[in-house]
């Protein structure tokens, strides 16, 4: 399943809270913790045109925050409301960038 | 209109900087300040990539020093980062952090000196002009860049002593005045007046920052633990007269310091004091960081900078300034 698809089962209503809680999980990460440039960088691209809490957007915090903690990633995608079977992709979700 | 600063240390990684100034520039900041020393990431490279990621707020070392710089290098890196971002750059210099410079040996030799030399060696530089100083510290001979700039940028001075507050006033074009409270704000402004009346210029034309330790919370205690390990280290560092200004007896100073070099943090951080943090901070929910910023703008201060800790989750302290507080002051 790719980002794009689970970020369809946020309800959009829920986006807002979505990037913030996402936004937190990776602003959460260790002090030297690696993440890909390419994804750093798409993600500070979207923040800078305040568009986070867009499909686009949302897919970027997903597959970073995936990286950062998958297990806290999945308890955001429940508590916002995401199907089980969509959460449960996650950890098996295409990733467009590599660690 | 009092302008809002924010200072950040380079300890964090380079995209949750990034990501904050973002944040900070939508959030309404004017300024953003990135700190120097050696042992965290490199003041330019940090703000190299803030200059990519924002479009309106201005940046700059806050502050570096000419003792591991040079002030033609400093110049250099300025300038550079003024043709990314044309406008927007500023330059904080002041004598540095004694603790660093003392882990590579490096004294500040003849300090008012050395800073009257490199501000006029970085203004020469970033002006397209030669450089040339037969100085106490300095000595240059034609420097100059192979590249212009469009406009001067604009250099404050960081200090804190009478003398370093008034040459500030007599040479830059703002004054980082490294104090939260008006106990030390006021008799700085003082010495800042002497120094603008010595150049024949008026205090309006400097930019005045008062350079704080910043913490905000809604839950006054959680504002309060955040701020005391910094506030531990500027206890540590400040001399007797600050002290006992605040009626802080030297003895507590030197447990808190001695806690610190040893690392024994219980000890340094179990020793601050309510009254060290209302001396050496701006502390608490956001409308009693209101009423403490709205006393130090009535007495002259032109910028607030919220520096180290800003709060105990930073990305929700920036959005809690920015609906809460900046408002009472920017209409």
């Amino acid at each position: 399943m790719e980002a794009t698809s689970i970020v369809k089962e946020i309800p959009a209503s829920l986006w807002e809270t979505a990037a913030e809680r996402l936004t937190d999980l990776i602003l959460s990460a260790p002090s030297g913790f690696r993440l890909p440039p390419g994804l750093v960088h798409s993600i500070l691209y979207v923040w800078q045109r305040d568009q986070l809490a867009t499909e686009t957007g949302l897919s970027r915090l997903l597959e970073a925050a995936r990286i950062v903690d998958a297990e806290k990633t999945e308890a955001v995608l429940t508590e916002l409301g995401v199907q089980v079977h969509a959460v449960a992709s996650l950890r098996g979700m295409k990733m467009v960038w590599k660690v | 209109m009092v302008k809002f600063g924010l200072e950040f240390v380079p300890r964090e990684l380079y995209w949750k900087t990034t990501f904050y100034a973002i944040q900070a520039e939508r959030a309404g900041f004017d300024y953003l300040w990135i700190t120097d020393h050696f042992n965290n990431r490199n003041v330019y490279v940090s703000l190299s990539i803030v200059s990519a990621y924002t479009d309106r707020i201005r940046f700059g070392p806050g502050v570096t020093n000419p003792y591991l710089c040079h002030p033609v290098v400093t110049a250099q890196a300025v300038a550079s980062l003024a043709e990314i971002a044309p406008g927007r750059v500023v330059c904080g210099i002041g004598v540095g952090d004694r603790t660093t410079l003392g882990m590579v040996n490096t004294e500040q030799v003849k300090p008012l000196a050395a800073m009257r030399e490199s501000v006029g060696i970085i203004r020469a530089v970033t002006s397209g002009k030669d450089a040339v100083s037969e100085g106490e510290v300095f000595k240059v001979s034609g420097a100059r860049l192979n590249f212009s700039i469009g406009s001067p940028i604009p250099i404050y001075l960081g200090a804190q002593g009478p003398r370093m507050l008034s040459l500030a006033a007599e040479i830059g074009d703002g004054v980082l005045i490294n104090a939260s409270n008006s106990k030390d704000i006021e008799p700085a402004l003082g010495f800042i007046k002497e120094g603008a009346a010595k150049a024949g210029r008026s205090v309006d034309s400097l930019d005045v920052a008062a350079y704080t330790s910043f913490s905000v919370h809604d839950d006054p205690k959680r504002a309060l633990k955040a701020v005391v390990p910094v506030v531990a280290f500027i206890v540590a560092g400040s001399p007797d007269v600050v002290l006992q200004r605040h009626g802080i007896q030297p003895e507590v100073a030197a447990k808190i310091r001695d806690g610190i070099s040893h690392e024994k943090w219980g000890d340094a951080f179990g020793s601050v004091t309510p009254e060290m943090v209302e001396a050496f901070s701006v502390c608490g929910t956001p409308d009693e960081c209101v009423e403490k910023i709205s006393r130090l703008v009535k007495l002259g201060v032109s910028q607030f900078v919220t520096g180290s800790p800003i709060g105990p989750n930073v990305r929700r302290s920036i959005n809690t300034i920015g609906t809460k507080i900046l408002p009472n002051f920017k209409g």
